[in-house]
């Protein structure tokens, strides 16, 4: 069992040997997240009397933050699992494959290190939104922040393990992920009040994990509770998300890179 | 080795397939490498060179038959197979932006060397294959031939039984390719370890084994060693190229009857005579050829080399991928891809 983490532990390290050394990726990266808090942050602002409707006090961009903490945590671990195609393509799979360490572990060393990549990128969203003014009531509670998006990314680093393990070619992989990304995040309260949305999109809104943890993240960070749902709720839905992702993906991750690529 | 002691084998195989689909890319193959041989695979692009190699890594399950790597067998027991082997890959594999000891520190835990002697290890390969100076350097710095060091440095680093190289030179330069083979026998002997590798190269096997397996469309046509390869096909081989001429047939027929000759290649009007005793054929050849009214266009005497040897038991050339079989496997690779 001491093996597994050992393991678990190498693939991670090398992961994130990599990360470190594409500074470039971190800042393009930062990119898209950072136009949407500042930009559409800014179109949206004279919504503001909607948000009011449902007890929210603040600004817009306020009300949003956390949405965009959430997106980049959703992209920048959903293309995480990119490099599971480098990887068979260049050799290292192989190299992996050969050595005695566990298929699981490398599944679970690559999420794990995707899912402290994708929550550090958030936390440079986090300083982008404090510099252009969204205020945190408490500061302290960036700390569970911080490991919600942890957790909720270890989750969508699970799909995108599973998705390139699955995915022969680079075209199968982006195509999946633009067709998962996306929807998920437009289904989830992250610009927009649940309340205020028509009843059947409220309906599947609700079937979606992002919901639960933008509920969360925006109630830490505003103090503001939306939509009814209890924060012990939406803990476990996340946990519950998170625990069915890591357990397919190294499931899958298992069986698809034992067959010839 | 002598006798009453139990010879143990690195590699042994009992009729192993693999076939993808209907094509059989490894055909029903039997041998085994004994301990501290230096064995290689000679053969042309899609011969199963590789597949034979994935079989033994534990990467591809093979349809029918056995294969033991040092004691173990790949289907049933591949963690103990994993733990007995280095696998340097064809294309090279290392890091390009982690460093030269990163690389090696990342194939040690990969390879679960015991953390204290990890240090020592490491150090040990870069001396051995004199990278120690750029060790701290990126690998996008490095030459194909240090990157390729650095792969081979790895896959020895945790001082496997069986080493397999695939194809450990293709693309380096000549200068580059002969430094690699001095490496890999340096490591040979400091190590003591067994030896697969497969090559398309002649002149790799013929320097570096001590036995080679020719294959060609799945199936191994000779095991020996290059220099009883060589010997078996006589000490000289006569080439000449003839004239159309009615009573070909009858020629082949009166030169097969020449005691010196061991071996015929006939290639239409083109003829490869193995001989051991040349100087005093090539008379008898010109008194058949003009009892039988044959003109001879061109005669030439040589030394046999790997390449004549490959002939002779392929009928073609290593280089030329005449054969269908190839374009077939290349195929279905392709269509793997895409899906």
């Amino acid at each position: 069992m001491n093996s597994i983490l050992y393991d678990t532990y190498t693939i991670f390290w090398r992961e994130l040997k990599r990360y470190k050394k594409s500074r470039s990726g971190v800042l393009i990266r930062l990119i898209q997240p950072a136009i949407w808090i500042i930009v559409v942050g800014n179109i949206f602002s004279e919504t503001q009397p909607l948000i009011q409707s449902v007890g929210f006090e603040g600004e817009y961009i306020e009300f949003m933050a956390p949405g965009v903490i959430i997106l980049t945590a959703i992209f920048t671990s959903i293309f995480g699992g990119v490099n599971t195609l480098w990887d068979r393509r260049y050799g290292f799979m192989n190299k992996a494959l050969t050595s005695p360490i566990s298929r699981s572990a490398i599944a679970l060393g690559k999420m794990s290190a995707i899912s402290l990549i994708a929550a550090l990128q958030a936390s440079l969203i986090i300083g982008i939104a404090l510099a252009i003014g969204v205020t945190f009531p408490n500061p302290l509670m960036i700390i569970p922040i911080m490991g919600i998006v942890i957790l909720f990314s270890l989750g969508f680093s699970g799909i995108s393990v599973t998705l390139a393990a699955t995915a022969k070619s680079q075209e199968t992989f982006w195509g999946m992920i633009n067709l998962l990304g996306m929807p998920l995040f437009m289904l989830s309260p992250a610009l927009f009040p649940l309340e205020l949305l028509p009843n059947w999109l409220a309906v599947v809104t609700k079937l979606n994990p992002v919901t639960y943890t933008v509920l969360l993240v925006r109630e830490l960070m505003t103090g503001v509770s939306e939509g009814g749902v209890p924060i012990l709720i939406s803990i476990a839905v996340i946990f519950a998300f998170v625990l069915a992702m890591v357990a397919i993906a190294s499931y899958v991750f298992t069986r698809e890179v034992n067959k010839p690529f | 080795m002598p006798k009453g002691i139990e010879i143990l084998y690195s590699i042994e195989t009992k009729s192993l397939t693999k076939s993808f689909g209907d094509l059989t890319a490894v055909n029903d193959i039997s041998f085994s490498v004994e301990k501290g041989e230096i064995f290689g695979f000679l053969g042309p692009n899609g011969a199963g060179k590789s597949t034979t190699m994935m079989i033994f890594t534990t990467l591809l399950k093979p349809t029918s038959g056995k294969a033991l790597i040092a004691g173990f067998d790949v289907m049933k027991d591949a963690k103990h197979v994993r733990e007995n082997i280095g696998f340097v890959q064809q294309e090279t594999t290392v890091d390009e932006y982690l460093t030269g000891r990163e690389n090696l520190l990342l194939q040690a835990k990969l390879n679960h060397i015991p953390k204290n002697e990890i240090n020592t290890r490491i150090d040990e390969v870069l001396e051995l294959i004199e990278l120690s100076d750029k060790q701290h350097q990126a690998v996008v710095t490095y030459s194909g031939g240090m990157r390729k060091r650095l792969d081979i440095a790895g896959g020895l680093l945790h001082h496997p039984k069986v080493l397999f190289l695939d194809e450990p030179t293709v693309g380096l330069d000549i200068q580059t390719r002969r430094k690699i083979w001095q490496y890999i026998k340096k490591i040979h002997i400091e190590f003591d370890m067994t030896i697969f590798l497969t090559t398309h190269y002649m002149e790799e096997a013929d320097n570096l084994c001590d036995r080679i397996g020719i294959i060609d469309g799945g199936k191994i046509q000779v095991i020996d060693s290059p220099q009883n390869m060589k010997n078996a096909l006589g000490n000289e081989i006569i080439s000449l190229v003839i004239e159309k001429n009615n009573n070909y047939d009858s020629f082949l027929v009166e030169l097969k009857n020449i005691e010196f000759i061991k071996k015929i290649n006939d290639e239409d009007l083109k003829l490869i005579l193995f001989t051991s005793n040349g100087t005093e054929v090539i008379p008898t050849i010109f008194q058949i050829s003009s009892d039988l009214g044959i003109k001879i266009v061109t005669l030439s005497l040589t030394q046999p080399t790997l390449d004549d040897v490959f002939i002779s038991y392929t009928g073609h050339e290593i280089r030329d991928d005449k054969s269908k079989f190839n374009r077939k496997i290349e195929h279905a690779k392709m269509k793997r891809l895409r899906a």
